[in-house]
């Protein structure tokens, strides 16, 4: 990649741009070929799917058959469980992202009792997955009789360290403290500081937050697995794969293979469309906060 | 309109004293600067008195009022801050209104005071703008009205004009000091520029270290430095300090040259000072001290004349008027006289 505009190039760095280009281009191919394979999978019939070639649309485009019967299938349950996913990540992704940013706010502009240790803390967190916490939580939420709630699911997303820990360094630069003295000495209390004067400026930050736990609550998969045991309040990750295990099996029919592909495909949309949107608040909002007013 | 005093305050940051024991009073209606080095503590000392900091000892009076333990908005006091710290997302007149809605100030009200201070400023144009679409000389001003609106009992600048350009920043210097006498308030205003100091403020205090050096009005300290750092801090070009032991009645230099200034000289006497414009320039041989002229600037007003006294190092002569008759590397003598000199003891403090 060059600079834009006018640069001297030497023959080296030209060598070197090629051999650049190379390895980023098979990067891109490695990344982009399972993602291809679901596409053109979710666009053949069954049958077609296991005898044509797997990178490579086949003659019959089926791809409305199978979004109707993916759509239909067992009583439109499809549709259900993408609306649990929906339901689940959008309220973990909320309650993430603004717990996050009150976390990181105080880490950045508040001087505590136990600080340095509390956020050693969160970042030690960051380094846990939370599949590693799942079992224990599961425990935790049985006696409470809590499982197979959709309280089991969100309670757990709302913390997200690596939010606090993105929100504290984004504070940081993007709110200084004159600013914040600044509605002191306007007789603001803290609260009305956060509110009406810090909140605006850190939302290129909380949005992607945001956007992150979205994305990770979308696809989180091992926690409702193992706090869900209805059908009907699956999230379409644990859905999907019960179908495909059924598939596997036999049991449901060969059918199912790209009913799954099918219904793989369009989970990743919304996804999809959460980059999209990110990346425009990263073009145009992070600067925004940082410019000296 | 207030009188500020600080009774003995002090501030510590955590095992560092930054402040140690100030005691100052700040009589009402003045322009008070506080000056010095960087890192010499004005700041602190500024966010003492707004309340933005805890005095880590000692009491801060308003009006005779302890406002020690009160916060900021309490105090009924404004700042303007050096990085103007203006609410980005809100507009001109937002950021001047923002204050009286915490007040819970009536909206007519509170449209009738912006108004009014936007006309004072000159902001009337700007009122919808956004800070970002304003230059440097406008934020500087709506940071100043923003001040202003809240009528408060005295108003508190710290380095108001240091992210200003050159031009802009004399021109914003005589604004506040027309300010000032338009609303006659007591100003606390914070600088490391002496000249912005000297021009500006009724009383200055001189700060080094975390404590007062001196306090007076401009030319008590230019004329009476009462130690060799306000000496060598007010004054530009700087005053020349040269090093000196009494000898009998006279006075040695450090490369030993006697001089006799007819007078007795206290005994702990240790440095000398004189301001460029103290000093007569003589031919070779006559005065006290010989040296030779290294460089000459002609500015039209005034001639400064850099004259090397060998071991001595070199003094700055300043003469009115542009001076003929001198050129680099003529040998010439300098004139002192006793009346004009400034004696410091060797601890520093003035004596005489
Ligand atoms: N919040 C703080 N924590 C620790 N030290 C500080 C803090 N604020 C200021 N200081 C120290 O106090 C001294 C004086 O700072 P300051 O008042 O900002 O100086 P000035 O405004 O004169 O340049 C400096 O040495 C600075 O490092
Ligand atoms: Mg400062």
């Amino acid at each position: 990649m060059s600079i834009v505009g006018k640069t001297a190039t030497s023959g080296k760095f030209r060598r070197n741009r090629w051999l650049l280009t190379g390895v980023l281009s098979l990067y891109f191919l490695y990344t982009f070929m399972p993602l291809f394979y679901v596409i053109t999978a979710a666009t053949k019939s069954n049958p077609d799917l296991f005898s044509t070639f797997g990178l490579w649309f086949a003659p019959d485009f089926n791809l409305w058959d199978n979004l109707h019967t993916l759509f239909t299938i067992q009583d439109g349950i499809f549709l259900k469980w993408m609306g649990n996913t929906a339901y689940y990540s959008s309220i973990s992704a909320a309650g993430a992202a603004l717990f996050s940013t009150f976390a990181g706010y105080a880490f950045a502009k508040y001087s505590f009792f136990g600080k340095k240790l509390m956020f050693a803390l969160v970042l030690g967190a960051v380094m846990i997955p939370q599949t590693a916490l799942v079992i224990p939580m599961f425990l935790m939420l049985s006696k409470l009789g809590l499982t197979n709630t959709a309280f089991a699911v969100i309670a757990p997303s709302l913390v997200f360290p690596p939010g606090v820990f993105l929100m504290r360094a984004y504070i940081d630069d993007a709110i200084s403290n004159e600013l914040i003295e600044a509605g002191r000495m306007d007789g603001a209390g803290e609260v009305h500081i956060f509110s009406a004067i810090a909140f605006r400026l850190l939302m290129p930050g909380f949005t992607t937050v945001l956007i992150l736990a979205f994305v990770a609550n979308w696809n989180n998969y091992f926690l409702p697995l193992v706090m869900l045991n209805k059908p009907d309040m699956f999230p379409i990750t644990v859905g999907l794969a019960q179908m495909y295990s059924t598939a596997i099996s036999g049991t449901g029919g060969v059918l199912l293979f790209t009913v799954v592909m099918t219904g793989a495909l369009v989970s990743i949309v919304p996804v999809i469309a959460a980059f999209l949107i990110m990346q425009r608040f990263w073009q145009g909002g992070l600067g925004a906060g940082g410019v000296k007013a | 309109m207030a009188v500020i005093e600080l009774k003995n305050v002090r501030k510590a940051f955590g095992a560092v004293e930054v402040i140690g024991c100030v005691n100052l009073t700040i009589p009402d209606g003045a322009f008070v600067i506080f000056v010095g080095p960087s890192g010499s503590g004005k700041s602190t000392l500024l966010r003492l008195v707004a309340g933005l900091e805890d005095a880590s000892a000692g009491q801060i009076l308003i009006d005779g009022a302890d406002v020690t333990q009160m916060g900021p908005a309490e105090r009924q006091l404004s700042m303007v801050f050096q990085s103007y710290a203006l609410y980005p997302t809100k507009t001109v007149r937002q950021n001047m209104s923002f204050g009286l809605e915490v007040a819970r100030l009536p909206k007519d009200e509170i449209e009738a005071r912006v108004d009014r201070v936007a006309d004072i400023l000159k902001l009337g144009d700007y009122l919808d703008r956004k800070p970002r679409a304003l230059s440097g000389g406008q934020r500087q001003r709506v940071a100043i009205g923003r001040a202003i609106v809240r009528e408060p009992v005295a108003f508190l600048f710290d380095e108001p004009l240091s992210n200003l350009d050159a031009a802009l920043r004399v021109e914003m210097r005589v604004e506040i000091a027309k300010l000032h006498q338009r609303l006659g308030a007591t100003m606390i205003y914070v600088t490391h520029d002496q000249v912005e100091a000297m021009t500006l403020a009724d009383q200055i205090v001189v700060l080094d270290k975390g404590a007062i050096q001196q306090v007076g009005t401009p030319m008590e300290l230019y004329q009476r430095p009462a130690n060799l750092f306000v000496a060598q801090f007010i004054g530009s070009p700087k005053m020349n300090i040269l090093a000196v032991q009494p000898d009998g009645a006279a006075v040695a230099f450090a490369d030993g040259t006697r001089a006799d200034f007819g007078a007795q000289v206290a005994q702990n006497l240790s440095h000398i000072g004189f301001r460029p414009e103290e000093v007569q320039l003589l031919d070779e041989g006559e005065g006290q001290l010989q040296g030779t002229v290294e460089v000459v600037e002609r500015l039209g007003s005034d001639t400064f004349a850099y004259v090397a006294l060998g071991a001595l190092g070199t003094v700055t002569i300043r003469m009115p008027g542009n001076v003929l008759n001198i050129a680099p590397g003529q040998r010439v003598g300098l004139g002192l006289t006793l009346p004009q000199l400034h004696l410091f003891a060797s601890d520093g403090t003035r004596l005489s």
